[in-house]
């Protein structure tokens, strides 16, 4: 296993969707289902029964929009001020809309969730506009419900095959390139339509802990999606919005201040004090945490050791079965009891995931790009604060459309010596003797994007990791070195960091205002309605370096009040009050 | 060649008297999102156990959770534990 | 490239691996029976189920996880009286991922079982399958000696959202069990009746504070005339988690009478309670409040202050 062998093979398809975690098993269900003739595959770097971000499962909805308790108007207002008003509101409405009948068709699946006595949905209020959290006690099975109907439908799933560049021609989506990651082997596959839905760049930032691999997201989420699109010459949104996330420290996982939060816990600072809304992430929340370390009132604790025993007990139920079980061998290997300790948090690295903020590859309601024929779907592509249920919602936006698109078009012509200039490229590092290995230009690459890039952003030190960045790339395309298709694997990975690490600079130095809160703190700037109420989209320019345009943020669907408005300044003013 | 040899300490533990890679189950082969784990082969290329070649962990467990004979325990790195 | 894809290979061909002499490799076609996801494997699975050794057994009860129908619902039953408790807890498990209710056919004999862990997983099993003829044989469980089997017996009873239940709740409310008494007051949600609200003002009065907060946050689906009056004196509860749900459910209820009495709860030092006080203020939008909400414009606490000056624009004060 793992030697390097040659070989080429190429299949055809109507819909290819690379990637196979959350969106991309319910795009290949609903297109299958729409059309059952329609040839899917589901391709996944690894193996679709446990890939991607909710590997493992996950304990809830944070974004479920439920009949009776919220509207999509007011879940469409939310996240458009949670998003600083840059919003093309209709993705988010349609989602919102529609994400009650996937929740349905999960619950059908076999994805349980939590119901109250009489078997109802038992939505937890989270917040006084709308409720949308609905906890899922068996969510540790997700997974292994989407398997079984992947399955069921017949899909033609591909496992352990990375892809690594995709083919464009005759101005639209040709299909992509693969390469297996135990043979080196590649796989050209022909699509009439491509589905992305590759995740988020969670190993962009280096974890305080220094290990590669102790990632937020599963570090097997290293970006690869925005890398193509953007060598594909798709349009990439609101980059500068970057993910960070208040975690335990170390451990690198969710606090879950949200399962937390309506039994009696909060984040608090090391005087016990609650300063810090935790139900909510969002920039503004990280601009005050991280107001309160820069203030001394560090370090930052999640506090639940003021709470009842039997309220404790139910906490570490939830929090210590489902998403990251090892969090309860974490507490237990330092001797950490809630019912006693208080738990550190910190500021995570930084990544690209519009799950949990507002950047990725650029989509309307239809998950479309601006490639025909090319979608994106879940962590990867743009709608807001997507969340798994916002994966699933648009995995299946992606999945209708694509099989209607595929049903009048024929493959697109790609020019072959894009596909040999690709087995080159891909190769060069099992063609030398020696050299430095991927983990050794990950590592650098990720530790400047730590040094230079983690907010606040400061002009100066993101014009030097441009140039640092620029060094390491010219070390990894003429010295990368590699002895086996793991490795290979890896060296591919680095390459995809490395482009993420330049996209994660130009688009953060092209927004000369800050928004977002922390997310794109730049000292130097304010906010700046007037020449940055927009979005800004980053393509390949004609040099081979990102280029970047505005481009109008959509007329609103849900008017936002000017009240509304106010009390989102008010709150933003008040970080001074908790900074007192 | 100049690359080192620089020792670690790994995450996955496999109890060999329980693993039944033998039998040709390579289920936590299978299902590790980082592809980290391997089949050891004896002299004659058998399957004999499955252990962990690459520390590249993120401590996620399926391969834990998912093996049928509870051969495989997670620890966490100790980079960060 | 054979193996490109992944397989979907005959079921016969898998199933042939039962029968191998190494219990590792009977495993091994156990869970290839089950990535299937054919129906044609139940068959097999349930032979499985039955093998001599436990492993491959508990594999068997793990994998019917993904099957339905009264084939694997049966087959899931033989398995609760195996002699090895992993195996068990493997096919109770399993039971409670059943959704088609015929799989209920093969349930609802053992809903009077001697063996209590087999009982207990019987209830758990029926409960979503939401199968009438299950509504005795749960009655008749709450007098059993085994207070898990009777919460779960609450849960079926529950989820039948039968006015007919409504006796055996409100007994179930009076068990000597707290969990039993919280859950039975829960599962009154759906009645609008006077007999449930009246359960429910009972329950209010109950040693135990889990079950008095499950009785304040349940009355507010009630919704009948006595709600309000009794939920009055469970806002100076000695547990502040009673108190959050009694003036939620006050909220729900849009009792604005007892606004004035909320307003002076802003001062309790617990951050919920007080989260909790300045949205139903908001949305009680009495205007006699607005001082009591006045002092905590810029409080300290985020989700306070947010709310407080929602709750203040709702009264038109900025």
């Amino acid at each position: 296993m793992d030697e390097i062998l040659d070989g080429t093979t190429q299949i055809d398809c109507d819909i290819l969707i690379i990637g196979g975690g959350t969106a991309g098993p319910m795009a290949a269900i609903k297109a299958k289902r729409k059309n059952p003739n329609a040839n899917v595959v589901l391709l996944d770097k690894a193996n679709v029964k446990r890939s991607g971000a909710i590997s493992m499962g996950m304990d809830g909805l944070n974004n479920s929009v439920i009949p009776g308790y919220a509207t999509p108007e007011q879940y469409t207002k939310e996240i458009t001020i949670a998003n600083d008003g840059i919003v093309d509101q209709k993705a988010v409405y349609r989602y919102a809309e529609e994400c009650y009948s996937i929740i349905e068709e999960l619950d059908q699946f076999g994805i349980r969730f939590q119901k109250d006595q009489n078997g109802e949905y038992d939505v937890k209020k989270v917040h006084h506009i709308g409720t949308y959290v609905l906890p899922m006690p068996n969510g540790d099975t997700v997974k292994k419900a989407l398997y079984r109907q992947l399955r069921k439908a017949r899909i033609n799933v591909v496992n352990r095959y990375m892809a690594t560049r995709l083919l464009t021609g005759e101005g639209r989506i040709a299909g992509a390139i693969c390469v297996n990651t135990r043979t080196a082997e590649f796989l050209v596959v022909r699509a009439k339509a491509v589905i992305m839905s590759l995740g988020a760049a969670g190993r962009l930032g280096l974890p305080s802990s220094g290990y590669l691999y102790g990632t937020y997201e599963n570090a097997s989420n290293s970006g690869e999606g925005y890398s193509m699109a953007y060598h594909a010459g798709a349009g990439l949104a609101n980059l500068e919005c970057f993910q960070i996330n208040p975690l335990i420290k170390d451990y690198n996982g969710p606090a879950c201040a949200y399962v937390a939060g309506p039994m009696g816990g909060y984040t608090s600072n090391a005087q016990g004090e609650r300063f810090i809304e935790c139900d909510y992430w969002s920039g503004q929340m990280m601009q005050e945490f991280y107001d309160e370390l820069q203030g001394g009132k560090g370090p930052v604790y999640l506090k639940l050791n003021h709470l009842a025993e039997e309220t404790v007990a139910e906490i570490e139920r939830v929090l210590h079965i489902v998403e990251r079980p090892t969090r309860g061998h974490f507490h237990k290997g330092r001797g950490t009891d809630y019912r006693k300790d208080m738990i550190e948090m910190h500021i995570s690295e930084i990544g690209f995931c519009s799950g949990h903020s507002a950047s990725g590859v650029f989509v309307d309601e239809r998950a479309r790009t601006t490639i025909e024929g090319l979608y994106a779907a879940g962590d990867m592509a743009n709608v807001p604060h997507n969340y798994m249920l916002g994966a699933f919602t648009n995995g299946a936006f992606a999945g209708l459309d694509a099989v209607d698109f595929v049903k009048d078009v024929d493959f697109a012509e790609f020019d072959m010596a894009e596909v040999d200039a690709e087995r080159t490229r891909v190769l060069a590092p099992t063609k030398r003797d020696d050299g430095v290995p991927p983990n050794q230009i990950e590592y650098k690459t990720r530790r400047f994007v730590n040094d230079y890039l983690q907010p606040p952003k400061v002009t100066a030190k993101m014009e030097l990791a441009q140039r640092r960045f620029e060094e390491v790339r010219n070390d990894m395309e003429n010295q990368m070195y590699v002895r086996d298709s793991h490795e290979l694997m890896r060296s591919l990975e680095a390459s995809a960091i490395m482009d993420c690490a330049d996209m994660a600079a130009a688009a953060s130095l092209y927004r000369t205002e800050s928004r977002w809160g922390l997310y794109h703190n730049r000292v130097e700037y304010e906010r700046d309605d007037e020449n940055w109420f927009c979005h800004t989209i980053l393509t390949k320019g004609d040099d081979g370096k990102p280029a970047h345009a505005k481009k109008a943020v959509d007329d609103y669907i849900v008017e936002v009040d000017d009240d509304e408005k106010d009390a989102y300044n008010n709150q933003r003013v008040t970080k001074t009050v908790a900074a007192e | 060649m100049p690359l080192a040899q620089t020792p670690t300490i790994v995450p996955v533990v496999v109890d060999d008297a329980l693993c039944i890679a033998d039998k040709g189950c390579t289920v936590c082969v299978d299902v590790c999102p980082l592809d980290v784990l391997r089949i050891v082969e004896g002299p004659d290329g058998s399957p004999v156990t499955a252990h962990m070649k690459y520390d590249e962990c993120w401590y996620c467990m399926p391969c834990e959770a998912d093996c049928p004979t509870g051969a495989v325990t997670v620890n966490l790195p100790f980079l960060l534990k | 490239m054979n193996a490109l894809f992944e397989d979907f290979d005959e079921i016969a061909e898998l199933a042939a691996g039962l029968d191998d002499a190494s219990p590792g490799s009977r495993i091994m076609a156990v869970m290839e029976l089950a990535d299937s996801a054919d129906p044609a494997a139940i068959v097999h699975l349930a032979r499985a189920i039955a093998d001599e050794d436990s492993g491959v057994r508990k594999q068997a009860a793990q994998a019917l996880t993904d099957f339905d129908g009264p084939e694997t619902a049966a087959a899931l039953v033989s398995a609760l009286t195996d002699s090895d408790p992993a195996v068990v807890e493997a096919a109770a498990i399993s039971l409670t991922e059943l959704k088609d209710p015929a799989s209920g056919d093969a349930i609802l004999p053992h809903l009077g079982d001697a063996d209590t862990v087999k009982l207990h997983a019987c209830l758990a099993g029926i409960k979503e399958l939401r199968r009438p003829e299950a509504m005795g044989p749960a009655i008749a469980a709450l007098q059993h000696a085994d207070s898990g089997v009777r919460v779960e017996a609450v849960g079926v009873i529950g989820w039948l959202q039968d006015e007919g239940s409504l006796p055996a709740l409100r007994d179930a409310a009076r068990d000597s069990d707290t969990q039993v008494r919280r859950t039975a007051l829960a599962a009154l949600g759906f009645s609008k009746s006077e007999h449930a609200e009246a359960t429910l003002v009972e329950g209010l009065k109950d040693p135990e504070w889990l079950v008095r907060e499950a009785a304040a946050e349940t009355l507010a689906k009630t919704g009948g005339a006595a709600c309000v009056p009794a939920l009055r004196p469970a806002l100076a509860d000695e547990f502040w988690q009673v108190r959050v749900k009694a003036v939620r459910s006050l909220g729900k209820l849009k009792a604005t009478e007892t606004a004035i009495e909320i307003a002076p709860m802003m001062d309790i030092p617990v951050p919920n309670l007080r989260k909790e006080c300045a949205a139903v203020l908001g949305e009680m939008a009495v205007p006699e409040t607005a001082p009591f909400l006045e002092k905590y414009k810029d409080d300290p606490d985020p989700d306070v202050r947010k709310n407080v000056r929602w709750a203040l624009g709702r009264m038109g004060i900025e």
